[in-house]
């Protein structure tokens, strides 16, 4: 089906797409940033368990079986193709973030920071989906090479849906316990310690660097430096980030020496104990099964989109 | 440039995600116990450093620098392309948790590449530094971006506009990072050299 719209029907849907998402968009930015200053780039980063201790059901789920509930349940709805499960996965991801009852600012803060790629996949794909036969293509006037494919957008709109819901769900996942007991959590489920003891540290680490890289970043900015497209900026960005790796390193290497002079043998002391209840293991139970819904219903195929 | 969750078909999801748990398990196996804290160091390093943006016409890129990662860590770099990735998805979600394995193949098999590259380039005058870390900065962006548009296609007919828009809209990066990484690497070739030897950073 061919439908070739009039100027005063192209420009009344494309308002009525686009102007509720920049809404959205700017008020997800006036939340995230409230009280920043624009233009500085924005280098703050929260640590990832600044809420671990709380009252929630979920910061009273037992780590071992979130991280397996809440996992199958991600990637159960990473893999939907259909839009409306799409959105009953992103209601079930939004109703969980709003359950472990943390501020919602972290959350917000990951859907604008992707928000980039999808709105770019949001544009694209109508006008770029491959042609199937029997399906609804819409003809902007002063536009007639270039249909816009109706099948596209409701597939952009499902893969927005999707990545929303899974990152929605990184707060109930990672932010309702110390990252300490989740990382021995993911040890007890075979994650060799190593890589949990990695993590750890770069998690510590990277607050340490930021603070310096903020630093340095001042004082070139005291001196006169702007950041501009041109080899100078190039060359003074290099040196700086290669003055950031030196410093990283010997003051590490410090960090490193002294914590082998406290008896550091290359593990941590954990104190965490897991014991899983009974409603442990039925809130992962019925995690699973959410997904395990979602997904039997996609294969059905029994909704028209 | 990231993946997000819910773009790549399953079979390619799962698919990237064991070739990179397989990437990460030879990474490990190969690097001895003393290495993990410095390649922590790296790690978290350039994780910051990729929070700097830089203006790039109206818009800004921010960087990503897979070669200088290979140049500093040569066979390990793999390991910490993984462990920065998932800290990105931890902390503020660029690309996703399902997507993690594909986004680690797209930064770590270039950066895996780079490193080496580096240490067969990289002679022992400083100009000759800062050409092997021009090609690897630029070249590491190349191979992500082509990485990026050949999962993208993986994904089905209905994603070859995006790959094409991805690999297009990268170009201006090449030479953004290529330009920082010569001289990054020049500055670490004057003030710590030794830092550059690959293999990890050995103190």
């Amino acid at each position: 089906m061919e439908i070739h719209l009039s100027w005063v029907q192209a420009l009344g849907g494309t308002l009525a797409v686009a102007l509720p998402l920049a809404l959205a968009l700017f008020l997800l930015r006036r939340f995230v940033r409230a009280g920043r200053r624009d233009g500085e780039s924005d280098w703050t980063v929260s640590a990832v368990d600044d809420h671990g201790h709380g009252s929630s059901s979920f910061h009273r789920w037992d780590a071992r079986c979130k991280l397996i509930g809440l996992l199958l349940f991600a990637f159960a709805a990473a893999a939907l193709s259909s839009l409306a499960l799409a959105l009953a996965a992103l209601a079930i991801s939004l109703a969980a973030a709003l359950a472990c009852r943390i501020p919602m600012r972290g959350a917000l803060r990951r859907l604008l920071a992707m928000s980039g790629f999808l709105l770019m996949l949001l544009l694209v794909i109508p006008f770029t989906a491959a042609s199937r036969p029997g399906e609804t293509l819409l003809y902007f006037p002063g536009l007639p090479g270039l249909p816009f494919h109706v099948g596209g957008l409701l597939l952009a709109l499902t893969i927005v849906c999707k990545a929303s819901a899974v990152a929605l769900l990184m707060e109930p996942l990672f932010a309702t316990a110390p990252l300490t007991v989740t990382l021995a959590a993911c040890a007890r489920l075979g994650v060799p310690e190593s890589l949990g003891r990695m993590v750890l540290l770069c998690h510590r680490y990277i607050f340490v660097f930021l603070h310096e890289m903020s630093r340095m970043y001042r004082s070139m900015r005291v001196r006169g430096f702007v950041p501009a497209t041109d080899l100078a900026t190039a060359n003074a960005v290099g040196n700086f980030l290669g003055m950031l790796f030196v410093r990283s390193f010997e003051r590490t290497g410090r960090v490193y020496e002294a914590m082998l002079c406290r008896g550091y043998r290359g593990t941590f002391p954990s104190s965490a104990t897991f014991t899983a209840t009974a409603s442990d293991y039925a809130k992962t139970f019925c995690w699973v099964m959410l997904g395990a819904a979602l997904i039997t219903l996609d294969l059905l195929r029994l909704l028209p989109w | 440039m990231h993946i997000s969750d819910g773009v790549l078909p399953m079979s390619v999801t799962l698919a990237s995600a064991v070739v990179s748990l397989a990437g990460v398990a030879l990474s490990l196996r190969r690097v001895r116990n003393e290495e993990l804290p410095k390649i922590a160091v790296v790690t978290s390093s350039f994780f910051v450093a990729s929070l700097v943006h830089l203006p790039f016409g109206p818009t800004s890129v921010h960087l990503i620098l897979p070669g200088v990662v290979g140049a500093l860590l040569g066979p390990a770099s793999f390991l910490s392309i993984a462990l920065g990735l998932f800290l990105q998805s931890l902390l503020f979600q660029f690309g996703g948790l399902t997507a993690l394995g594909a986004n680690t193949l797209m930064m770590g098999l270039p950066a895996l590449l780079c490193g080496l590259l580096f240490q067969t380039l990289r002679g022992t005058t400083l100009v000759r530094h800062g050409i092997a870390g021009a090609v690897c900065g630029g070249l590491g962006t190349l191979l992500a971006a082509l990485i990026l548009a050949a999962l993208l296609a993986l994904a089905g007919e209905d994603f070859f506009g995006v790959a094409k828009i991805a690999l297009l809209a990268h170009i201006p990066v090449f030479f953004i990072e290529a330009g920082v990484s010569a001289f990054a690497v020049t500055f670490l070739f004057r003030v710590k050299p030794e830092l550059l030897a690959g293999g990890g950073p050995g103190r």
